[in-house]
């Protein structure tokens, strides 16, 4: 296989808070290790605590939202949806490529 | 309803005189000033907003939505 262009991507996910803090922390060490074994490089990791969530999803009212920065080879991604799709203790995920990790998650209001 | 825009007679895009380069589906604070109580994303006609950033508003909020910060369908609203 020919080698391709690594990208970096924004990971968000939504995890099951009915976890453990210790259940919790396994599965984040599950998909920062999943992305290392194809290669990746988890560049940083902001762990953006409980959350209510807009509606429901899977009869749950919150989720533990957690934002990942990484960089893996673009061949790579399709497996990486699928072990996340596979996990019932991830209730959304969603990946975009993203041009650079910001330092901080923080937003500038517009000007009334 | 409250039409924060309409009244205020509005010019301009509020994005563009920001210079903002990019709209963030994580920045739940500026995207829910363009969508209404029951969560409809407010035509550009009414916030002023360049079609350039309409685009990408549509994009953000929508984004947004499926990742549970924003409401499909918000609350209703009593006559």
């Amino acid at each position: 296989m020919t080698k391709t262009a690594s990208h970096l991507y924004e990971g968000m996910y939504i995890l099951n808070t009915a976890l453990t803090d210790e259940a919790r922390q396994k599965l984040i060490d599950k998909l920062t290790g999943s992305i290392e074994e194809k290669g990746g490089e988890l560049h940083k990791m902001f762990d953006q605590g409980r959350k209510k969530l807009a509606y429901e999803i899977n009869k749950k009212r919150e989720g533990h939202y957690l934002l990942l920065y990484f960089s893996v080879g673009a061949q790579m991604m399709d497996k990486l949806w699928r072990e996340y799709g596979l996990n019932e203790d991830v209730l959304r995920f969603m990946t975009t490529r993203v041009p650079a990790v910001p330092e901080k998650i923080e937003f500038q209001p517009l000007p009334e | 309803m409250e039409m924060p825009f309409a009244v205020k007679k509005r010019r301009g895009c509020p994005f563009t005189a920001a210079g903002v380069k990019h709209i963030d589906y994580k920045d739940v604070e500026t995207l829910s000033r363009f969508i209404t109580e029951r969560g409809k994303i407010i035509p550009r006609r009414i916030t002023g907003v360049s079609a350039r950033y309409q685009q990408k508003l549509v994009k953000a909020i929508k984004q947004a939505r499926y990742m549970a910060l924003l409401p499909f369908v918000g609350e209703v609203v009593k006559a």
